[in-house]
């Protein structure tokens, strides 16, 4: 009994530990983003002035609105298209035999080590001439396209740990194809696509190399791009109020998004082992 | 369509039939990595044929009329300057130092978010945030706490130490905002393959007799092994490529650049667009060998390189 | 397995039809034929409503002939010139009138991404204009630029513990030694950083000795015995106990928020710090006063580098004439003064220095002026990046200088960054 509850009691600490070295640099920009100007530079870790101001004021103009919404429909499309086409390569690349099998994975572990700086300017040339600069289009592209690799590879390597004799079990039970795959195949697999589907969003919600070159008005503008934007008092002073505010902001929908999908990979936890 | 059989020889039906399958499953295979397949390569086929076509001439953006083909000299130039070696070896210490830390720190943080015993949702919310929050605002945020005067960490320090100015500690900052950013993207990728590792097998072993670290070092960790090989992968290939936190808190300062802030200056500050393209591609075949090695020495799991489990 | 393709192609087709949506609505550029041309104003982003009440004047004052558009730029410079330099480089005609740092239009004239202006255009761009800005817009003789705005330098100090100010920074150390004895705050705060800031403060401190960083020609480093004595300063400044232990990792922002915090007698900054610390330090702001740049030479005034913004126009766009008509708009005196009013940028027009408006708001301005017309300008070369950044390399941090042979590695390094040669740091 005793050490039953020593356990529990260790991993309750260890628990505490994990929540406040991941939140107590986050509480600091919380803190950054309710200081008034004249405290922050005071090094105070709780303010000793609230205010609102900071928030106030990057709602002020809709361009931080814009960003907000350009972030959302990006990423949320990219990583749609992503994971879809990702799955369906990693499906093929566990599963079946086919030739082009290892040059596809050598293409894409090639595209995911190129420095990215260099494609810039190629890239952002293409898009000029095929008019998609300064589009949502010409942002969910490349993050399409360099958030593939990763997603095949984590995929590939979550189906091929999946027992697939468990559909063919299902199936001699006398499930249809898609009944053994909605019911047996997919909650195996939803842990992996669901991760995968997390890792590439935060890519496309944090990336700002891109956002800021191939963007130049609010039009597509994404969110960390916006934030290169915003202006202090003078062309000198930086907008820490502002840019902690407009961070906390951000981290919003991030937060929602992982608090709905990681339930998902719990339910594939508990589902998911196999069973023999 | 099918070949031609002797008149109702079984056996080769059969093989007609596997034969058959076996063009089946290949065009289904082609066919479900086509649109993957022809995305990346649309993308990124041209962007970078010309980055490698740039890296053999000598082309400084401001004089573009006088641009003229050089052959390997850009890349002689980058081998010995002694800029190049310093980033690289600044890039090597800080990737060693940060994933090593990151493999253990997931594995721990991995192991909690498993057991959560309350709360488990906003125990792993919590964890994952760090890696949600954008780049460049949390390197602000550790900038502006390592100042002097104006940080609560600062504060902590000794007085008149500028932790940031300084080489080593800077780096040592530096590694610090790199593994709080990115040990979640590597629990993450741990915990699902933790969650993949069969609750019988740990059982049957503890009911061996084995202790938790036993059970850990024996059991757990083997099978999660393409799992950890996956997160070590492109956790190195990414902090190799380092740039954002050292851009924010110390801009290259001080000894502190590395290959990416190298190759970015040269690129978008000098516009000297053969130096720059050569520092990307030679820092894209230093990882390129971190990755073959990944593969061929540690075994990494090139997808499909074994055979499939049916 | 026909269920998933089915869901799956109507993601597909959702995809594809986003695409085709997201097309259409981009590129849309200059207006339709028979409507006002549209010229696209490329500038530093600025909140305070400025900028864009001179576009709309602007434009309100063409007759219907061209509507102005503003389109902000990031805020740091290097992301700003980033941008420019990406969209001329690619020949964009969506870019009309560009805000370009001082340090900018050299570079931007070489290669060929600016007009030049010739006529009345010039002349009416530079009359009443700051000789030192004019100088930042031309190149090998000829203008490619109009002077925005403008921006300099003053010694900022409290008189509650300095009573009279410094004439050289000799004395400056010299009084913050003393203060220092006395256990008062007595830090002189300057941007140390390895950064743009650190090159002006060289360059202030070499023309201030007499000397200049490149040759007249800008073919070759000058540097000599004036950029030792600049060195040497700089080595003594970081090394003495007048230097704050963030020196190496300053910059103007920085240099402010250690002065309102209270810690620092001295601080050499742009004017901005006047409305800020008014802002957020009122009791602080009681005891501010401004001088002059201190001397490095005695009995020699300082030669501060000067900053700001210049106009220019973009060698692509289409509509090259009214761009030119707008650009000298943009810069009029109203707007200038609006600009100084309600942005606080400090105009290039000598006259509004003794408006009253401005001298009401800017108690500083005489003084201001008086530093503008002896200022000094960064070396003009096409590689200024270069040049700007084999300084701060070799320069950083300030007090690991050794002013003769930090001044021979620096020439060596200008050299080769005047050639473009190797790489950079």
């Amino acid at each position: 009994m005793s050490s039953r509850t020593r356990t529990l009691t260790s991993w309750g600490v260890a628990n505490l530990i994990v929540v406040l070295y991941a939140l107590f640099p986050v509480w600091w920009i919380v803190a950054l983003s309710f200081k008034d100007p004249s405290t922050l530079g005071d090094g105070d870790f709780i303010p000793r002035e609230w205010t609102w101001e900071n928030y106030r004021g990057i709602f002020q103009t809709s361009e931080f609105t814009r960003a907000l919404v350009n972030s959302i429909g990006i990423s949320a499309i990219a990583t749609t298209i992503a994971v879809v086409l990702g799955t369906m390569a990693a499906y093929a690349v566990a599963r079946l035999r086919f030739p082009g099998k290892r040059p596809l994975i050598g293409v894409s572990l090639l595209i995911a080590m190129f420095p990215p700086i260099s494609l810039v300017s190629p890239l952002f040339n293409i898009e000029r001439l095929l008019g998609l600069f300064d589009t949502w289009t010409g942002l969910i592209i490349p993050y399409t396209t360099f958030s593939l690799p990763l997603a095949i590879y984590t995929l590939s390597a979550f189906f091929r740990e999946i027992a697939w004799d468990l559909e063919k079990a299902a199936r001699v039970d006398g499930a249809t194809p898609w009944q053994a795959f909605r019911l047996v195949i997919a909650p195996l697999a939803a842990p992996g696509v669901f991760t995968t589907g997390i890792l590439v969003f935060i890519f496309c919600w944090n990336d700002f190399l891109f956002a800021i070159s191939l963007t130049s008005t609010t039009s597509a503008r994404t969110v960390p791009a916006a934030i290169a934007f915003f202006t202090g008092s003078s062309q000198f002073q930086q907008p820490t109020g502002s840019i902690a505010a407009a961070a906390v902001v951000i981290t919003i929908p991030i937060v929602i998004f992982v608090l709905l999908f990681q339930r998902r990979i719990v339910a594939g936890l508990t589902a998911g082992a196999v069973k023999g | 369509m099918t070949p031609a059989t002797s008149l109702g020889d079984p056996a080769g039906k059969k093989t007609a039939k596997l034969f058959e399958g076996a063009r089946q499953e290949r065009r289904l295979g082609l066919l479900l990595c086509a649109p993957a397949a022809i995305v990346m390569l649309a993308v990124t086929a041209y962007p970078i044929a010309y980055a490698i076509h740039l890296s053999l001439q000598r082309y400084d953006l401001r004089f573009p009329q006088q641009a003229h083909w050089v052959g390997l000299s850009n890349y002689v130039a980058v081998l010995s300057s002694p800029f190049w070696w310093q980033a690289l070896w600044v890039t090597v210490l800080i990737t060693l130092v940060s994933v090593a830390i990151e493999l253990v720190l997931g594995m721990a943080l991995a192991l909690v978010m498993h057991r959560a015993v309350f709360g488990r949702g906003t125990v792993r919310t919590a964890v994952l945030i760090p890696y949600g929050i954008v780049t460049v605002v949390a390197a602000y945020s550790w900038q502006y706490a390592w100042t002097p005067g104006v940080g609560y960490l600062a504060a902590l320090l000794p007085q008149g130490s500028a932790p940031l100015t300084d080489q080593w500690q800077a780096i040592g900052l530096i590694i610090l905002a790199e593994v709080w950013k990115t040990t979640p993207f590597m629990a993450l990728l741990l915990l699902a393959g933790l969650a993949l590792v069969p609750e019988e097998t740990v059982r049957a072993a503890m009911v061996d007799g084995a202790t938790f670290w036993q059970r850990l070092r024996l059991v757990v960790l083997p099978l999660m092994k393409p799992a950890i090989l996956v997160a070590l992968l492109f956790r190195t290939l990414d902090a190799f490529r380092v740039f954002d936190d050292i851009y924010v808190l110390t801009g290259g300062s001080n000894g502190t650049g590395s290959v990416s802030i190298l190759g970015y200056d040269n690129l978008f500050t000098a516009l000297n667009l053969g130096i720059g393209s050569a520092i990307s591609v030679l820092t894209f075949l230093c990882v390129a060998v971190i990755a073959f090695v990944f593969i061929k020495v540690f075994g990494a799991a090139a997808p499909g390189g074994e055979p499939e489990r049916r | 397995m026909p269920g998933i393709r089915g869901s799956r192609s109507r993601r597909l087709t959702a995809a594809a039809g986003l695409f085709v949506l997201a097309s259409g609505l981009a590129g849309c550029g200059s207006s339709g034929p028979g409507g006002p041309a549209t010229l696209n104003w490329y500038n530093f982003p600025d909140d305070s409503g400025a900028l864009q009440q001179a576009a709309d004047r602007c434009s309100r004052q063409s007759g219907g002939r061209y509507t102005i558009k503003y389109d902000k730029l990031p805020r740091g410079a290097d992301g700003q010139r980033q941008q420019l330099v990406r969209r001329m480089a690619a020949h964009d005609a969506g870019v009309d009138i560009l805000g370009l740092d001082v340090t900018w239009p050299t570079e931007f004239a070489e290669a060929g991404w600016i007009r030049e202006w010739t006529g009345t255009m010039k002349k009416q761009a530079t009359s009443d204009t700051l000789e030192a800005a004019v100088r930042t817009a031309t190149w090998q003789g000829h203008l490619f630029a109009a002077p925005y705005n403008s921006n300099t330098q003053l010694l900022w100090y409290r008189d509650d513990l300095v009573t009279n100010a410094p004439g050289t920074w000799t004395e400056m150390l010299g009084q913050a030694d003393a203060l220092a004895k006395q256990g008062k705050p007595h830090h002189v705060e300057i941007q140390g950083a390895q950064y743009e800031g650190l090159t002006v403060w060289f360059n202030t401190l070499v023309t201030s000795a007499g000397g200049s960083i490149l040759t007249p020609d800008a073919q070759a480093p000058s540097l000599g015995p004036p950029a030792v004595l600049a060195a040497r300063v700089m080595h003594d400044t970081a090394t003495s106990v007048a230097a704050d232990p963030s020196l190496p990792n300053q910059m103007e922002d920085q240099n402010r928020l250690a002065m309102e915090s209270g810690t620092a007698a001295f601080e050499l900054n742009y004017p901005f710090v006047y409305p800020s610390m008014r802002a957020n330090q009122p009791e602080l702001f009681k005891h501010l006063r401004w001088a002059p740049y201190p001397s490095v030479v005695p009995g020699r005034p300082a030669t501060v580098t000067i900053g700001g913004i210049d106009l220019a126009v973009g060698a692509y766009g289409r509509h090259p004439d009214l761009a030119f008509e707008a650009t000298l708009c943009l810069r009029d005196r109203e707007n200038q003064l609006t600009n100084a009013l309600k942005g606080g940028l400090p105009p290039s027009l000598r006259s509004l220095y003794q408006a009253a408006e401005l001298t009401e708001s800017y108690p500083f301005a005489a003084d201001v002026l008086a530093a503008l017309d002896n200022a000094s300008v960064r070396p003009q070369t096409p590689a200024y990046q270069n040049v700007s950044i084999a300084i701060t390399h070799t320069l950083s941090p300030p007090a690991d200088i050794r002013p003769e042979s930090t001044v021979a590695d620096l020439r060596g390094q200008i050299e080769d960054a005047l050639g473009s040669k190797g790489l950079i740091p």
